[in-house]
């Protein structure tokens, strides 16, 4: 689903170069869930955004699906975006000025879908996640789990085939984290969505099918 | 997408307040002066009315002491005669001090079946004064030496006033009454209407009075259509003549052409003023816009990123800003609108409901354009930005 190859990303300023990734090659199967571990600054989240099409790598080769992202537009790569993937952050990055249920469709507005689609799947969208009693609150008003369940929500309204999550349990307690690893784990297993995550949580990462350990930029296991 | 930032537009109405408020102080002011230039512009491009050129205005008092109206009429009707013997001399008319481009303005009411108009320009002149500046007679004749037997005093309106008094009905022969409702008032003709204040400014109504006898006691000046020949050597020749038959009085010659160019300066100045004014303003509303819409897009930077992720591409970032500025200056015109449209409904200033509405259709336009032009770079400014540094930032 998911090919990296030699995957390099190189910051460069006028008298400093900083290596975030070295080489890494990586295949994430089709309905695998993936976990990705380290500890900060070695390159988790940056793996993740050349993942999700969100940065470029510095070299390398990054295929989705078979396809070859590094000569797409950027017009091609906000709808291959929009079409095979869906993000979960770990500060939810939820528009406070929106309801529920507005921000849940906010992927449906960049595609041709008409007012009531839209706001039927994100209806459903927020079933799955067992939030449809808050779906006309706006985000202050809700806890840190049910934030973060509104993104994932937003994350899977699209009916993508990947969910990129970075470190989705990170700003939650045990038993918080625990219901939405549960929610990730459900979409895994019954929809088969391809689940690439990042955390810092060992006994999360476990419950993954893979992990995949990095240190400074490199792949250590 | 335009339903969504409505929505969003809503849900943040405190926070968009402030640019509200300022879009339609700015429109307020546009439309001020945009009604102020479109008023001057169609006056502008409306007919003088009568000739200016090769007229010259003699301003004198009068040297003589007699109060024999005969005797002063005979003194100055053998004046007109000495100078219409000058090759150069076309016409001479005596007139009140409110001729074309003086400062001077004699006003009047009139009545008719009961209606007061009042403000009415009144003009005290003579049977020559026509031919003198080329007055336009659009109904009816002139005076001449019969309406000084008249049983009812003649009197010329312009077509302003017969079109507030009779609308499209013809207005001669009809009457209407002075101020006092003492005197019944036949009107003989219609003139065209004359910008005698300028080429910006009309007088708005206007009564012709004749000369009567014992007008040439008080009046001050005469107009004196000359040929084009008519240079320096003869204004200097048509001098001594007035000083040789006018002893003891102060003679100014002047000439129609400057008068009018000074009024127009007179006139042009405070405009120029306000419009420099209103600039300097609006180059100030367009900064702050810039600066409101640069900092509202580094407040949201952490959304702008997410919408990138979910499918937003920088174009689609780039327009959504602008659309949702275009949107708030659309809510501050629909306010500014409803003000600014009372003006007409009320007829402010007794000014035409044509001029309120170009300014107001202008104005908006204006707002739209300068809105555009400050939102354009902001938003580009948006869609370079790069959605892992903003996600990651928030």
């Amino acid at each position: 689903m998911i090919h990296l190859q030699n995957i390099e990303k190189v910051y460069r300023t006028d008298t400093i170069e900083t290596r975030a990734l070295n080489h890494i090659s990586l295949d994430v199967a089709k309905g695998e869930f993936l976990s990705i571990m380290g500890p900060s600054g070695c390159g988790k989240s940056t793996l993740l955004n050349i993942m999700g099409l969100l940065d470029e790598p510095s070299g390398g080769e990054l295929k989705i699906d078979e396809q070859k992202t590094d000569h797409l537009s950027d017009k091609e790569l906000a709808r291959f975006r929009n079409k095979k993937i869906g993000f979960i952050f770990q500060s939810y990055h939820l528009i406070n000025d929106l309801k529920v249920l507005d921000n849940v469709e906010l992927p449906l507005l960049y595609r041709s879908s008409t007012a009531r689609e839209r706001k039927g799947l994100a209806a459903t969208a927020l079933e799955k996640v067992g939030l449809s009693n808050r779906m006309k609150h706006f985000p202050t008003q809700l806890s840190g789990g049910q934030k973060q369940r509104v993104a994932i929500a937003r994350a899977i309204v699209g009916r993508p085939e990947i969910i990129l999550a970075d470190e989705p349990t990170g700003n939650l307690d045990s038993a918080m984290g625990n219901e939405i690893m549960e929610i990730l784990i459900g979409l895994n297993r019954n929809e088969g969505t391809t689940i690439v995550m990042v955390t810092h949580d060992e006994q999360m990462a476990r419950r993954t099918h893979r992990l995949v350990r990095l240190f400074d930029g490199a792949q250590v296991g | 997408m335009f339903a969504h930032l409505f929505t969003l537009i809503w849900n943040k109405k405190k926070q968009n307040l402030l640019l509200i408020s300022e879009i339609l102080v700015s429109f307020l002011v546009i439309f001020g002066v945009f009604s102020l230039i479109t008023y001057d512009y169609l006056n502008y491009k409306k007919p003088m009315g009568f000739d200016y050129e090769r007229v010259w205005v003699v301003n004198y008092s009068n040297p003589l002491e007699t109060k024999s109206n005969d005797s002063v009429t005979l003194y100055y009707e053998n004046l007109r005669q000495t100078l219409k013997a000058m090759p150069q001399v076309k016409e001479v008319s005596f007139t009140s001090g409110n001729f074309p481009f003086s400062n001077s303005t004699n006003a009047t009411g009139l009545r008719h079946n009961g209606v007061v108009y009042s403000r009415i320009n009144n003009f005290t002149v003579d049977d020559q004064y026509k031919e003198a500046i080329n007055l336009k007679l659009l109904e009816g004749r002139w005076f001449n030496k019969l309406d000084a037997a008249a049983k009812d005093r003649p009197i010329l309106i312009n077509e302003s006033l017969k079109e507030a008094v009779f609308g499209k009905e013809a207005a001669v022969g009809k009457y209407m009454n002075d101020w006092e409702e003492k005197n019944k008032l036949k009107i003989i003709g219609v003139v065209q209407d004359v910008k005698m204040k300028g080429d910006y400014t009309t007088i708005g109504n206007a009564v012709f009075n004749r000369i009567d006898s014992g007008a040439f006691h008080w009046l001050g000046n005469m107009l004196i259509k000359v040929t084009g020949d008519a240079d320096a050597a003869f204004e200097s020749r048509l001098y001594k003549v007035l000083a040789g038959s006018m002893k003891n009085a102060n003679i100014e010659i002047g000439h129609l052409s400057n008068l009018r160019v000074s009024k127009n300066k007179a006139f042009l100045v405070p405009l120029i003023v306000i419009s420099i004014v209103a600039g300097f303003l609006i180059i100030n509303v367009a900064l702050g816009l810039f600066g409101v819409l640069w900092y509202n897009i580094n407040k949201r930077r952490g959304e702008i990123g997410l919408r990138r992720a979910i499918g937003a591409s920088g174009k689609s970032v780039s327009l959504q800003l602008v659309t949702e500025t275009m949107i708030l200056s659309t809510l501050s015109l629909i306010i500014g609108a409803f003000f600014a449209i009372q003006f007409p409904i009320l007829r402010v200033g007794d000014i035409d409901a044509s001029v309120y509405l170009t300014a107001l259709l202008l104005s908006i336009l204006f707002i739209y354009l300068l809105v555009l032009v400050c939102s354009l770079y902001p938003g580009r400014q948006a869609a370079a930005i790069q959605p892992a540094v903003a996600l990651h930032e928030e």
